[in-house]
Parts: structure tokens; sequence; C-alpha cells
């Protein structure tokens, strides 16, 4: 027994060992990293990039390295300019104003640290047309559960047997098959409109489901049937131009418009291992899609979704002396910024330190062999 | 003979349980007592509202509690077997060594898993009466390895307590702080649940310590 409990101490010490000691190495060694602020410039017809580098004044940069100001980017910045007199009448060959530009201007964004957790089964359920216009805090949440949606009224902590008979009622009229799959909905009242819930059924089919007057309202999107999705979005963007983002398993991004119909576009995301930023305007959206190894843009047209142009920014990655790379056979973390789960994550095999851990182990080994001998 | 041992270590702690019970309860009805003041101050609806838009269990104040009441136990429970050199007198009980040390050990662990029972049952309960059952899951199984990281403590504080030379001590402190560091790493509702079963296993594992701090002591180690 006392050799076991020898032997789970020793083997404590190394997972510890190799758990702290890098972490504390990083935590010395670690430089801020940032990327620039990059948009596709409606004037220039490229990428342009923001520099800041003297501290003061906004300069953007393109891919050929020409210098512009505010004006290669006169609809993010048109407050700005306006407020300068320089905001042209004209962009893209056609009229702008101030009310167009700003009701165009949309960001969205999905990090995947929110969706690698584990989310409350529970989902807040809004009124969509509520009676004094202004959105409210919902009263009611829905449980979904394998044979259909249960609806609770929060503030009693009530089922309401009825409500929640209806909604399913209203989804299996529509074809929706329990148990429901995916959910994605923004229950908040500090938005313009409310579209209740994108969600898919058992069978990976799209839905749209929200409560207005407290009745069912469900639509059944057969454009996006056989997408096989694997995540959702959606958008409530005060333009209204999309109702939400869809997101296939083979990572394709698609568009589903107000009126049902589902774009596909040539951007590639995965939601799981990506973060993903859209910034629009009234001609072109940005598209970033960012990894470990660096971020991919995609200029859109905003009317069609087409590709216009793409650009790869790898990470910059300095090349240092990493001392744990000769200590230990590689590191190990739980946590992570990109997720929200406690998990044992090795990387940064390396041979060196396992070599080096070996003839330490072999020299301990002996060592505490020789003086055994000498005390005999 | 083991309803001997049960009835000196309940001798030994059982002033410290009256205390532990007691705060335990008082900290888990202060809790409630502010859930139940949210509720009926600001609505029902709130605490749903926390539960489902915020990282929240709404019980954080509890995190620590089964931590300090598994190490302040393993303490009353271990430390006067070793004033005195106590334990060795208990090793010469006509009854088998490796049994003894593990009823005492067990009536410990026992008596944490019905604190900790009893304090889960009281959270779900009450709680269910303000929300869906789905939500006191994600609540309870979040405090999970809160209630783990008591057994942790209660662990290893009595290898610590039982181990002879001060180095070992120090060690077993050492992977304590570790362990007790990854059982708190993170505050995000339902992080550990992949991992917890494994944890447990340590945990479990951890026992081990105890043995051999016990057969340490056999061998007649001291600083």
């Amino acid at each position: 027994m006392k050799r076991i409990g020898k032997i789970f101490i020793i083997l404590s010490f190394a997972v510890l060992i190799l758990w702290i000691v890098p972490w504390l190495y990083r935590i010395v060694t670690l430089k801020s990293y940032t990327t620039p602020f990059t948009l596709y410039s409606c004037v220039y017809h490229d990428f342009t990039r923001l520099d800041r580098s003297d501290g003061k004044e906004f300069r953007f940069i393109d891919r050929n390295g020409n210098v512009y100001g505010d004006e290669a980017q006169p609809l993010f910045y048109h407050n700005v300019l306006s407020s300068k007199g320089m905001l042209p009448d004209t962009l893209e060959g056609r009229a702008v104003t101030p009310a167009e530009i700003d009701a165009n201007n949309i960001i969205v964004t999905a990090e995947m640290k929110e969706i690698k957790r584990i989310a409350p089964k529970a989902y807040l359920l809004m009124e969509s047309v509520p009676v004094r216009l202004e959105l409210q805090d919902p009263e009611y949440a829905f449980v979904p559960r394998k044979d259909g949606l249960y609806i609770y009224e929060m503030a009693e902590n009530r089922l309401d047997e009825t409500k929640s008979a209806a909604f399913n009622e209203a989804l299996r009229a529509a074809g929706f098959s329990f148990p429901a799959r995916l959910f994605a909905g923004n229950p908040s009242d500090r938005k313009e409109y409310d579209e209740g819930y994108l969600l898919t059924d058992a069978d990976g089919k799209l839905f749209q489901l929200k409560m207005t007057d407290g009745a069912p309202e469900v639509r059944h999107f057969s454009a996006a049937d056989g997408l096989n999705l694997e995540h959702l979005i959606i958008t409530e963007l005060k333009n209204r131009a999309t109702l939400g983002y869809l997101v296939g398993r083979d990572h394709a991004l698609y568009m589903l418009r107000p009126d049902g119909s589902v774009v596909p576009t040539q951007v590639r995301y995965n939601p799981f291992e990506e973060d993903f930023m859209l910034i629009g305007d009234l001609f072109y959206y940005t598209v970033r899609v960012s990894d470990d190894e660096g971020e991919h843009f995609y200029a859109l047209r905003s009317d069609d979704f087409s590709l216009v142009d793409t650009m790869d920014r790898p990470y910059a990655f300095e090349e240092e002396t990493n001392l744990c790379e000769y200590l230990f056979p590689c590191r190990l973390y739980f946590t992570s910024s990109d997720d929200g789960f406690v998990k044992p994550r090795f990387t940064d095999w390396s041979w060196k330190g396992l070599i080096v851990d070996l003839v330490l182990a072999a020299a301990w080994i002996l060592w505490r062999r020789s003086r055994k001998n000498t005390k005999n | 003979m083991r309803k001997m041992i049960f009835y000196k270590e309940w001798l030994k702690t059982r002033w410290y349980l009256a205390a532990a019970l007691a705060v335990m309860a008082a900290m888990t009805f202060y809790c409630l007592l502010n859930l139940s003041k949210t509720a009926q101050i600001r609505g029902g609806d709130m605490l749903w509202n926390l539960m489902i838009l915020k990282e929240t269990v709404l019980i954080e104040m509890l995190r620590y509690i089964p931590l300090v009441v598994g190490g302040l136990l393993a303490m009353f429970q271990f430390l006067p077997e070793m004033t005195r050199k106590r334990l060795k007198l208990t090793l010469h009980l006509p009854y088998p060594q490796g049994r003894m040390i593990a009823a005492m050990y067990g009536y410990g662990l026992g008596i944490l898993l019905v604190l900790f029972l009893l304090q889960a049952l009281c959270l779900g309960t009450v709680l269910r009466g303000w929300m869906a059952g789905e939500l006191v899951g994600r609540i309870l199984r979040t405090a999970a390895v809160w209630y783990l990281a008591g057994f942790a403590a209660y662990i290893w504080i009595a290898a610590v307590c039982l181990e002879p030379t001060w180095g070992m001590r120090v060690a077993l402190l050492l992977l304590l702080a570790g362990l007790v560091h990854l059982l708190t790493l993170s505050s995000v509702p339902e992080a550990y649940n992949g991992i917890l079963p494994w944890l447990c296993l340590y945990v479990l594992c951890g026992q081990l310590l105890i043995f051999h701090s016990v057969a340490r002591f056999k061998e007649g180690l001291q600083d």
C-alpha cells in the first residue's frame, strides 16, 4: 500500500508540475497581440486596415500600402465625415443619405466560447407584438423536452398547459418533429423588434417560432431542408435584410432572408473552431472568420451576398525560445478562452522535453539506488 | 468492534458536526432567503432570467462551504489521534489495522455524504418551487464539484494529519492546493460535467494517501 501511495504521489506531482510550471512561464513571458481593424472599402474596393501607429490620426492602409483617411470608410465613419461636411452624396453610383447609411450599418458577432459551453435547457419567450409597442421583458420561458415544448409562466413557476398545448400543436401542424435540436434567439428588449427563435427539429428541418398576441406563430423554411445545419444565428437587424445566418455541417454559411429564401455564400465558417464577425453597410459585408492561425476576410455584396474579394491574414508569431520545450514533454492546461469547459488539454508536445525528463528520471533512480547501497 | 470505532469517532466529532450542521444550515438558509427576497421584490421571473441569461447558478455563495466543512472534519477527527501518538494505541486494538483506518475515514466520508446530500436536497426542494427542474438540475450539477472539493479536502487533510513528517505533509498540502485550484478553476455552470467522473475517481484514489501516511507512521518515521 505504501508503494502504491508513493506512486500516486509521484504521478500527482508530475501532473501538477506539467500544469503549473508552464502556466507560470507563460504568465511571465506572455505578450499582447492585436490585429488591426479591417473593413472592405466601398470607395477603393479593397480591404483597408486601420493604422494608428502615431497614436493620433485614423489612417487606413490597403493591401498595396496606399494610405487613406476616414474617406476610405465613408459608411462606417459617416457621422465623423458628416460633422466635417465630407460625407459624399453619391457612392457606388447612387445617392445615399445619412439615415439610409445608419439603417444599414450592422454588426453580427458569434464567438465560439459562447457556443462551446453547456447552455441552460430553458429559453425566454418574448411577446413579439407587445401591446405598448416597445418590447417588454419576457413573462414566459419554454423548456424543450423529448415530446414537446413546455411553457412556464416564470413569475409563478407555473406550467401553462394551455399555452404549451397550443405551441406544440402549432409546431406539429407546421410539420415539426420533436425533439427540437438547435435554437437561436435573442430574448432581449434592447432590440427594435423580435423574431422569436430559429430552431431545427429532429429531422434537421428549419423553423421559426415566435409568440404574437400570446399565440404561437410558426414558420417552416422548406428552402433550408436538407442543409444539415449545425449552427444558427438569429440577426434581428435594423435593416431587416436577413432573418438569420445558417451554418451547415460542411461549414458553409447561408443567409436566410425574411421571405424564407436561403442564399448560399462562399464564406467558410466552423462555429466550433472559429470566431465570426460581420460588419455590414449599404453596399458590402466584411466577414472576418478567425481561428488560432489567423484571420480570413470575405467581402460580400450586401444585396445578393455574392463574393467580391477575400483576404487571409495569418498571425505573425515571433520565433522565441521556449524554455518549457526543453523541460517538459508537453504542456497541460484545463481551461481555455475558446470554450466553457474544464478538461485536460495537452499541447506543445516536445521530444526534447521528453528526453530531458527521461534522463533526469534515470539519474534520480540511479542516485537513489547508490544512496541505498551506501547506507547498506 | 466497528461500532466501537464509529462511537469513538462520534465522540471526537459530535460537537464539530453540530457546529458544521448549524453553519451549513445557516448559510443555506441565508442564500435561499436572499433568493426569496429577489423573487419577492423583482419577481420570480428574475431568477429565471438570471439563470438563462447570466452565467450564474444563484447559489455561488455556498461554493466553499463543503471544502471548509470537509477539511475541518478531518482535522477534528485525526488531529487528536496524533497528539501524544494516540494512533499507536488505536493501531494496537484487536482489529485489522487496514479495516480500522478504513472505518475511521469511512465514518468521516459517510458523515460528509449525509451533510452534503441534506444540503443538496434542501436546495433542490426550495429551488424547484421557483424554477423548472431543468434549471434546478443545472444548479445541482454545477454544485457537484463543490461537494467533491469537500471530500477531497477531507481525504487530503486526513492524510496530512496522520503523516508523521513535515516534508511529506508539505508535499500533500501542495497536492491539495493544486487539486482545490483545479476544482475551483471555473465558475461557468456545468463546466466540469465531462471531467467530473475522472475527478471523482482521482479523489477516491486519494484514500491511498491515508494508508500511505499510516504506513509511514508505523515505520516510525519522524522529523
